[in-house]
């Protein structure tokens, strides 16, 4: 299949989630050509799986819909999905990416039917889901998925399951041979926009989430409350799947942490604020929502948000880092344990479900791959001048979706600076 | 040794933060406490605190020094550190609390009758006298420094350990007529006073008295 | 393309081979939409059958493209032919995949299919290929306004990017804050200590960059145009006037502080001691000027003492002083404390704050100024008191809660106070609104600009007022957490805290940025090319002058204020600022907008294909105008998950329900519809309407139409209007079937086949 027809005029960006989505978009609606390299099935990202966005409390999905309407539009764009760049090098204007395509199994003639879906039925972790539940082997990413195509899982190839899918597609859309491809091309700056990761919460030993069902993530939390996610919208425990009405959020869960990242995160305040709405919106008065703070960041604007939820007799705040969780084994409610630093008062509260608001750390060390600089806490630093490689969104920064998206945007320009250079000096 | 108390507090004048950074071990940390609280809530003895850490960096930064160096609060660590490995900051929260206790002793106004200063008294003047622990005379010390009745009290309580000790040859029986301290032990007694002097000299601990 | 050819391709694939009688779907084509050409194919989007379109349409067979098959959201681009009009019929999510895959339900489900066909037919010979304007501006110079970092930034990647920049700068010299700070709070590794501002490189950038030509001590006097052909009057102090032509704006107009003579509580202004963060600055600048330590205003002895009272007049629920955070401070107060750390450790430095918030990389700055020696105190300050030559500062100590906690012996008491932005007139402050009043329809409030408070900083001749809209507290901001640029006014960029509160950082980012965007719609412009979010659409509504009523209401509910009047009261369409969303033609009483391809016309011929059945079939029928953005696509991923909804919902997607020209409601009604459903995103404080206003205005009108329900002696309950999100999969089928239910109970429109 791919060759990628691309020249040192043509800016790659590495992620396609909204900031590597938004850099490749303003890129090419300003007229460059952009390939934009995602190793994920779909485009959309870590915000495609959050439900709500704050502080408007809107859908990131309402803007996926536009930005990939502005993708189906524009004819600048050359997406590549299941890819990961290996190798980069040249010099800014002048860069020779390498490109490795894992298969999917199937092809452009996808029509998104679902037969091979049905046919099948060994399943697996739903990553998009954060594994929270199972799905087919033979799958859509999610309903928006862009390429909207199914994928094969690698796990039922060679096996009975994979000539199922392919006997029920009546297109000729599935393809078991599909093999690893590896490309390569020219680019003339490179964005990477490799986005952030969420903090491994097992190494937050005192909190237990690898011991008990009922200590999660904020991550997973979005997951439970979006209506398309494993629990059909509703918030309920993992280890009894009794509805969770009493919720700790704890904050700095991993970041401002010598023991763990030593940055603040900056989104997670405002994502525990948001999540109190979730409980708010499913159980009303009796909702019960503490959130556990050092300082809550809500900053400019974000501030009205804060004071909002404040206003929410549901909601408490207790200034403490939490010492430690334990677990009430007959009844599964999780015990937090610690000490409001606010005049010193000690408490062990028990709660349904306690939230772990988890910090962010870049996805990846793009330094294994090309030759940039990071910050201590792995984020890529600013360019050097005349560089031609730049970061964007998390990647960069633990930033939120707005600044991320700003961030995407300057890093566009920055890109296309090196490109007009370029084109200039070919005249 | 309130002479040195009131020469401490008169060089410092209600900058008590800077009294326990030139002072107490690891007194350099305090500043950098942000008051998350997870020391006080990971403390095991945490519900007996009067003032967990947390908040005695807090009050130590707020110049209430008598109530610090007062407080029966520090003398409650027994070391077990859970503090320092969950300290966000990396504060030696274990050292400092024993570092206040130690000056709050130096300076004399450590509460009196405090039952961990006072074992810890009678620990180092058994220890420092001969070079090495003296059991039957600690044991006996410590048991009856409540009085005679406690005292007696005690010893029945103990005296299984007691006499398992005295089986293994942990515990001379005549040890309050006849023990045999360490080698040289002038020179000890010497060297832990030179010692002495220097951090005394180093702290600026040193006064007329002392 | 005089004469219409019209070629309808209906797929059988996905199962709508199964499903319906793709034949007779044919006939409905050739029969009823009268297409010329008629072909099935088994996989229509496969390349032999896109092969087959594209045959036809080179052949010169057709002209005009009927797509009967999936959804316009899917195989978009297999099915995208250039310079063709193309209509699709969703066969696929919102016909098979919504009914029932039974036979008794195959009757109605063939009904559903058969007037979807019908509709794109009859929608796609009402359209036309878009041209793009011939009006289209071709300047590609940016006038940046405002010679701070933000404004300076903007300038410099503009003009790196090889684009001319006109940059101007009210006062005598660039810098703006910036050139007023000692240093600034550290933006890389090692987050440690305050370093140099970035003003004189910046400043030393631009003077080597020919690109740029800066104004000092000038002002932009009037602004008009469009994208790609504004016209600015550039005046400066003499009173000279130069106009220059350019094709984007940038705003970069800044902030002023907060006046902390609003805060005599905290000793401000009572005590030459108390000084806000830019006082401070002043001090350090002077103390390096002198080679000497910051010396008290009062006495000029060194600070010894100093206490920072962080959220100065910020914070504030009561509403007395601002309510947001202005989110610089506390990096701000950290690196001001270093000012004296850094000099002298034995200056006491206290930072009182309730939340300290240095988000990133900020933390290690605040672990750097914890091991520096300045304290952080978490608590509320009450009073700042001046006597015997020293102040007091009253605070309540929220960690060892004590109310009456003092730092006495202080010799210089600092004020975080927040940012206001520099955004010229709130053009949306109503004195006495004009009526629009036509006679056709409900009067609307025209807003009309007070009388300035502020003065104007872009002095824009557009009729709905001299500057950007406001979003709130007075910062232009954009609305949407996804698009941070969008703006209400096409080619202009606000920049830099007048748009958010923010620091240096993010002013530099944000500039970049702003840039980006400013080039992006010189391009565009420059192309006849409509920017986010109907990015390169290149319809452009324009309207019939002889049946026009001057009645304002297009210009008046523009969201984007891209219709200014002529002197006849005419409305006058400036192309480059118009978002295609299509609200001017929704307004219109008179239906004289339109656009090409998205018309009164092009939904009116789909809403009158429908075949509706007499009343006594017991088949109602249901239009339902569902917005594009949210709705359209909540309605495809319902049925992508089989949720079942009423056979008897015909769906027109809409650009924005701002579009809904209430004729079609009366239309459908007066044609035998038994109901009219509106799905529209939400509107009111935390909108979603990417178009703004769209579904607000849409929600006003249908509330007006009671009336002309009600001349009709139709129940109101004819129709509704709903706030759908794009996450409402499961929503919307109920909302079709709840809808259907009610009126099956209100019974059938007695005016089928009238």
């Amino acid at each position: 299949m791919a060759t990628v027809v691309a020249t040192n005029e043509t800016l790659l960006v590495v992620g396609g989630g909204i900031s590597g989505m938004t850099a490749a978009l303003e890129a090419a609606e300003t007229g460059k050509d952009v390939v934009l390299v995602e190793k994920g099935p779909a485009l959309g990202g870590r915000v495609s799986r959050l439900y709500k966005y704050f502080p408007k409390l809107c859908h990131p999905t309402c803007g996926l819909e536009i930005n990939l309407r502005r993708l189906k539009a524009s004819k600048r764009i050359r997406v590549l999905t299941l890819a990961e760049v290996r190798k980069v090098s040249g010099a800014p204007g002048n860069y020779a990416v390498t490109v490795s395509v894992a298969p999917r199994y199937v092809n452009e003639n996808c029509t998104a039917c679902g037969a091979c879906g049905d046919a099948v039925s060994t399943e697996i972790p739903n990553p998009f889901n954060y594994g929270l539940n199972n799905m087919k082997a033979a799958y859509l990413p999610f309903s928006m998925a862009y390429p909207q195509r199914y994928v094969i899982d690698p796990s039922i190839i060679a096996t009975g399951e994979a000539e199922k899918a392919k006997a029920a597609c009546q297109y000729n859309a599935i393809d078991l041979d599909m093999k690893e491809e590896v490309l390569t091309f020219n680019a003339g700056a490179i964005i990477w926009a490799t986005g952030w990761k969420p903090y491994d919460a097992a190494k937050i030993q005192p909190y237990g989430y690898d011991r008990f069902a009922n200590v999660i993530t904020s991550v997973e939390f979005e997951r439970l409350a979006d209506p398309r996610g494993p629990t059909g919208g509703r918030v309920i425990r993992p280890s009894d799947g009794k509805e969770a009405k009493n919720v700790a959020f704890i904050q700095c869960a991993g970041s401002r942490d010598r023991n763990h990242l030593t940055h603040c995160s900056r989104i997670c305040c405002m994502a525990s604020l948001k999540q109190t709405t979730y409980v708010r919106e499913r159980c009303g008065d009796d909702a019960k929502s503490t959130i556990y703070y050092i300082d809550i960041r809500a900053i400019d604007r974000f501030e009205d948000f804060y004071q909002k939820v404040q206003a929410d007799p549901t909601v408490r705040f207790v200034k403490s880092k939490v010492a430690s969780i334990t677990e009430d084994q007959k009844t599964g409610d999780v015990i937090l344990h610690g000490v409001d630093t606010e005049g010193y008062h000690r408490y062990d509260a028990r709660h349904d479900l306690c939230v772990l608001a988890i910090g962010m750390e870049p996805s990846v060390d793009v330094r294994a791959i090309a030759d940039v600089s990071v910050d201590v806490s792995g984020f890529i630093e600013a360019s050097i001048p005349d560089g031609g490689m730049f970061g964007a969104g998390c990647a960069s920064n633990a930033l939120d979706v707005n600044r991320s998206v700003q961030s995407a945007t300057a890093s566009a320009m920055r890109a296309i600076q090196v490109i007009n250079r370029v084109a200039r000096a070919e005249g | 040794m309130t002479e040195l108390n009131h020469k401490m507090v008169e060089q410092y004048r209600n900058d008590f933060l800077k009294e326990v950074e030139a002072n107490v071990e690891e007194g350099d940390w305090v500043k950098m406490c942000m008051q998350c609280g997870v020391c006080s809530g990971s403390c095991p003895f945490g519900p007996d605190w009067e003032h967990p850490p947390q908040e005695i960096f807090m009050m130590i930064r707020a110049g209430k020094r008598d109530e610090v160096l007062r407080s029966e609060s520090m003398w409650m660590c027994t070391s077990c550190y859970n503090c320092i490995v969950r300290c966000p900051r990396e504060l030696p929260i274990t050292h400092i609390m024993h570092g206040l206790a130690n000056y709050a002793h130096r300076l004399g106004i450590a509460p009196k009758m405090n039952p961990t200063r006072r074992f810890a008294k009678i620990f180092w003047d058994n220890i420092a006298k001969n070079g090495r622990v003296n059991e039957l005379d600690l044991s006996v010390k410590l048991y009856f420094m409540d009085g005679f009745k406690k005292g007696v009290k005690r010893a029945i309580e103990m005296s299984t350990v007691g006499l398992g000790m005295l089986k293994t040859g942990r515990l001379n029986p005549f040890g309050l007529v006849a023990h045999r301290g360490c080698k040289d032990k002038k020179g000890i007694q010497k060297m832990l006073k030179k010692a002495r002097e220097l951090e005394d000299r180093r702290r600026g601990l040193a006064t007329r008295g002392a | 393309m005089s004469e219409v050819k019209l070629g309808t391709y209906i797929c059988r694939g996905c199962g709508i081979g199964d499903r319906l009688d793709t034949a007779a779907l044919s006939v409905v084509a050739q029969k009823e939409g009268k297409a010329q050409l008629v072909r099935e194919h088994d996989f229509l989007c496969s390349a032999d059958g896109v092969a087959t379109i594209r045959q036809s349409l080179e052949g010169g067979e057709v002209n005009q493209v009927v797509i009967a098959a999936c959804s316009r959201r899917s195989k978009t681009e297999a099915f995208n032919f250039e310079n063709v009009t193309v209509a699709r019929a969703n066969l696929r999510e919102q016909v098979i995949w919504t009914q029932p895959d039974t036979p008794e339900a195959r009757e109605l489900t063939q009904e559903m299919a058969a007037d979807y066909i019908r509709m794109a037919c009859a929608e796609v010979k009402k359209m036309h290929v878009p041209a793009a304007s011939a009006n289209a501006g071709t300047n590609k110079r940016v006038l940046v306004v405002g010679g701070g970092v933000s404004g300076m930034t903007s300038a410099l990647e503009a003009a790196k990017a090889g684009y001319e920049v006109l940059l101007v700068e009210k006062t005598g010299a660039l810098g703006g804050w910036t050139a007023k700070l000692y240093k600034r709070i550290p933006f890389r590794e090692p987050y440690a200590d305050p370093v140099e501002t970035p003003v004189h490189e910046l400043i030393a950038a631009i003077g080597k960059e020919p690109r740029i030509k800066v104004f000092l001590n000038s002002t932009t006097t009037r602004t008009s145009g469009s994208p790609g052909q504004f016209s600015v009057d550039i005046t400066a102090e003499s009173g000279n006037t130069m106009t220059e032509n350019v094709g984007a704006i940038v705003m970069a107009s800044g902030f002023s502080l907060y006046d902390a003579n609003k805060l005599p509580h905290l000793g401000y202004g009572k005590s030459p001691d108390v000084v806000d963060q830019a006082g401070l600055e002043a001090l350090a600048l002077k103390a390096a000027a002198d080679g000497a330590r910051i010396r008290r205003p009062s006495d000029g002895r060194e600070v010894k003492n100093v206490v920072f009272v962080q959220c100065a007049g910020q914070r504030d629920a009561s509403g007395e002083h601002l309510t947001y955070c202005s989110g610089y401070c506390c990096n701000a107060s950290i690196k001001q404390a270093m000012y004296f750390k850094d000099a002298n450790r034995d200056i006491d430095t206290n930072i009182i704050y309730t939340d300290l918030r240095t988000p990133g990389n900020g933390e290690d700055f605040y672990r750097s100024a914890q091991k520096k020696g300045v304290s952080f105190t978490k608590g509320r300050v009450k009073a700042v008191e001046s006597a015997g030559g020293s102040l007091t500062v009253r605070f309540h100590d929220l960690i060892l809660n004590d109310e009456r906690a003092t730092v006495t012996g202080v010799d210089l008491v600092v004020l975080a106070t927040g940012q206001i932005p520099n955004s010229g007139m709130n053009i949306e402050l109503k004195a006495e609104p004009e009526k629009a009043d036509d006679g056709h329809g409900p009067s609307v409030e025209v807003p009309v600009p007070v009388p300035p408070k502020a003065a104007s900083v872009l002095n824009l001749t557009y009729r709905q007022g001299p500057d950007l809209p406001q979003l709130k507290y007075g910062f232009t901001d954009s609305h949407f957490i996804c698009f941070p640029y969008e703006t209400r006014r096409s080619g202009i960029y606000a920049t830099g805290p007048v748009r958010r509160p923010m620091d240096l950082v993010q002013a530099v980012e944000d500039a970049t940025g702003a840039a980006l965007k400013a080039i992006q719609a010189v391009e565009n412009a420059s192309l006849g090319r409509a920017l986010h979010p109907r990015s390169g659409d290149l319809s452009f509504p324009s309207f019939r002058r002889e049946g026009c009523t001057q009645c304002k209401r297009c210009t008046v509910e523009c969201p984007f204020g891209a219709i200014d009047e002529d002197e006849q009261r005419y409305p006058v369409f400036n192309e480059g600022r118009c978002r295609r969303c299509g609200t001017c033609m929704g307004a219109c009483p008179v239906r004289v907008i339109s656009f090409e391809n998205y018309s009164v016309d092009t939904v009116g011929a789909q809403i009158k294909a429908v075949d509706v059945p007499d009343e006594f079939s017991e088949k109602p029928r249901l239009l339902l105008l569902a917005c594009e953005n949210d709705a359209y696509p909540a309605l495809d991923m319902a049925g992508m998950n089989r949720l079942q909804s009423s056979a008897f919902v015909r769906t027109i997607p809409v650009r924005c329900l701002g579009s809904v020209n209430t004729i079609w409601i009366t239309d459908a009604l007066n044609s035998g519809y038994d109901g009219v459903m509106l799905m529209g995103c939400k509107h009111g404080d935390d909108y979603q309407c990417h178009f703004v206003k769209g579904s607000e205005l849409a929600d006003y009108r249908m509330s007006k139409i009671d009336d002309t329900l009600k001349g009709l002696n139709l129940e109101p309950e004819r129709v509704r209007t709903y706030e759908v999100a794009i996450t409402d999969i499961a929503r919307v089928p109920q909302l079709i079937n709840d809808y259907a239910e009610k009126i099956k109970e209100i019974g059938m429109n007695p005016f089928k086949g009238f």
